[in-house]
């Protein structure tokens, strides 16, 4: 029995990801995988640009060594959502498995999971699926005066990307610190080490850690349909961006739904605050609290978020404001457990109260039903054309780094069937890149954090091919890719094509300047990185001792 | 609670799932797409639209 929370919460993963499980990658926007992604100075968080996807691409690139890049995309993809569920169903596990199943679907079957899904956020929903399972574990390390090596196995995964790691780290200490000094200290070193890599980068770059105001504005909690964004965040919607939202969310069945989720949430409050061990519960309504409070101050004040981002190193990451809305969403899957519970003890012993609880377990599915399949379609499974194998080919790594024209983020290519996607073509050759993280949303431009980008822009507005063919090579470029049916400008650069076809130009420069990364870099981010891995090292090796010790 | 509340909760829960699920799969088919196709003639890809 303790397995069909596990089973119900697969069940609505691939019902949940549907096309996106054929073969190929799933490209939408932020989310970009590619068969073998190398592990470059970026990956490795000593880049010029903030450490956007630190630790994230150097896991990737370490893990599709060994798992072929396209079936680890379709193993993480269903692994995160199947643990979130069987996670929330482990929250209430003293509850009837009816409530259990309520709990994960609750959990898997959101605004947040699927609109998250569509924009690409996948190490954001890899620490929003550990989560409940640090949940447990932090309060186990707080209760019991034995320890266990679950913490440290989990609190890595949870850390993936900063705002991820944030909401992992911040929901750990607030269960596991209070047994004594020494126990509080080892464990917030523990918090401190799994999200030491995008940490210290981040440190690293403190000085220009900081970006573009206007983005706090644009990445602000958005209402949906009619629920303003307070309201549409208390039901885990609320993105920014509208082209992620499923369209059911735009009319009447979101109100509906935030009706429904509060009205079987409300069921179960009470049993649950009585239930509840004072602290564990506290700790769950100060996360949820925190989520859904950031997610509203982005909403009502984008203008002070700006200012944070502008000023303060590291300010933006609190831009996407419904980003940390992770945080809230143990407390509703609980509270969705007990309040199913409770809906069946009302109606029992009659045969009805089964029927009832069931109907109410599956109620999101039905208020959310365009979630299914793949977001209706939005989530799709799609093959890299042969230019792209032919582009890796011919570019040479030793000639310095590449740079990817037109010099703008997006793309959304034909092949791809439209779906905007960030550029994955510098992924895909696997060497370092530059390529442009300007970001433009609504037509309007928001300035990138990489200073090589201005630099880049700079010397290709120079006024002849050769000065731009000198100006970049300054910059430590020796190879241009120019992709041709992308829409922006491509400025004539002088140097030898290798490579021509109707859909790319391989051009190379000549001798690049090189540009070593700072001693003082590498040997903080070997500290970091080793402190992320002794926490994977430490728990895995415990976890063996311990099976010996009790076979 | 007796049976007949049973039998009530269970109407009006599976109303609500019914009509959640035809009033979302039709909004689904009939709604504008909230994404437009790629044009060629856009200088630049937009992130997104708030």
């Amino acid at each position: 029995m303790d397995a069909a929370p596990g089973l119900w919460s697969l069940l609505l993963a691939l019902l949940l990801l549907g096309p996106a499980l054929a073969p190929g990658f799933v490209l939408t926007y932020d989310m970009v995988w590619v068969p073998d992604l190398g592990l470059g100075v970026d990956a490795l968080g000593v880049g010029s640009g903030l450490p956007r996807a630190v630790p994230s691409d150097a896991v990737v690139a370490v893990l599709d060594d060994v798992i072929p890049g396209m079936l680890l995309q379709k193993l993480v993809l269903v692994a995160t959502l199947t643990a979130a569920g069987a996670g929330a169903a482990a929250l209430v596990g003293g509850l009837p498995l009816l409530a259990r199943c309520a709990a994960a679907t609750v959990y898997v079957w959101n605004p947040f999971v699927v609109e998250r899904l569509v924009i690409g956020h996948w190490p954001v929903l890899v620490g929003y699926a550990v989560l409940p399972w640090l949940i447990l574990e932090a309060g186990r390390w707080r209760r019991e005066s034995s320890v266990r090596p679950h913490l440290l196995l989990l609190l890595p995964l949870g850390c993936l990307s900063a705002s991820a790691g944030i909401a992992s780290g911040l929901a750990v200490l607030l269960f596991g610190l209070g047994r004594g000094r020494l126990r509080n200290a080892l464990l917030t070193l523990v918090v401190l080490a799994g999200n030491a890599p995008w940490l210290v980068a981040g440190l690293l770059h403190a000085g220009r850690a900081t970006s573009d105001p206007a983005g706090a504005v644009r990445f602000a909690t958005n209402g949906e349909g009619p629920l303003p964004g307070p309201l549409a965040a208390l039901g885990l919607g609320g993105i920014w961006n509208r082209e992620v939202v499923p369209v059911s969310r735009e009319g009447a069945l979101a109100v509906l739904a935030l009706a429904a989720l509060l009205l079987v949430a409300g069921a179960g409050l009470r049993a649950w605050w009585r239930g509840t061990d004072r602290r564990d519960a506290i700790a769950l309504a100060v996360c949820w609290g925190v989520g859904w409070g950031v997610a509203v101050l982005s909403w009502g004040a984008p203008q002070a978020l700006g200012w944070l981002a502008a000023e303060v190193p590291g300010g933006g990451l609190l831009r996407d404001g419904s980003r940390l809305l992770v945080l809230s969403a143990p407390l509703l899957g609980v509270l969705s457990g007990h309040g199913v519970a409770r809906i069946r003890a009302w109606f029992q012993p009659h045969a009805s109260a089964t029927v009832v609880a069931s109907l109410a377990a599956v109620l999101p599915l039905a208020m959310l039903p365009d979630a299914a399949w793949g977001a209706s379609g939005r989530l799709h499974a799609a093959r890299y054309p042969d230019w792209y194998d032919a582009t890796r080919t011919a570019v040479d790594p030793s000639r310095g780094e590449v740079l990817l024209l037109p010099f703008t983020s997006y793309r959304a290519p034909a092949w791809n069937r439209g779906q905007k996607v960030l550029d994955p073509l510098g992924r895909y050759l696997g060497i370092d890149h530059v390529s442009s993280d300007e970001l433009v949303v609504s037509g309007q431009r928001l300035a990138g954090e990489d200073p090589r980008g201005e630099a880049v822009r700079q010397a290709l507005t120079e006024p002849t091919p050769g000065a731009r063919a000198s100006a970049l090579t300054d910059l430590g470029i020796g190879t241009l890719v120019v992709e041709r049916a992308a829409p922006g400008e491509s400025p004539e650069v002088a140097g030898e094509s290798i490579l021509t076809s109707s859909d790319v130009r391989v051009v190379t420069l000549g001798e690049a300047r090189e540009r070593p990364v700072p001693d003082e870099w590498w040997l903080a981010m070997s500290v970091a990185w080793a402190a992320f891995l002794s926490l994977l090292v430490t728990g895995v090796t415990w976890t063996l001792v311990r099976r010996r010790r009790d076979m | 609670m007796g049976s007949i509340a049973g039998i009530a909760a269970s109407i009006v829960l599976g109303t609500a799932v019914a009509v959640g699920t035809v009033v979302g799969l039709v909004s689904n088919q009939t709604g504008a797409p909230s994404q437009s196709p790629a044009n060629a003639e856009s200088p630049v890809v937009n992130y997104g639209t708030d």
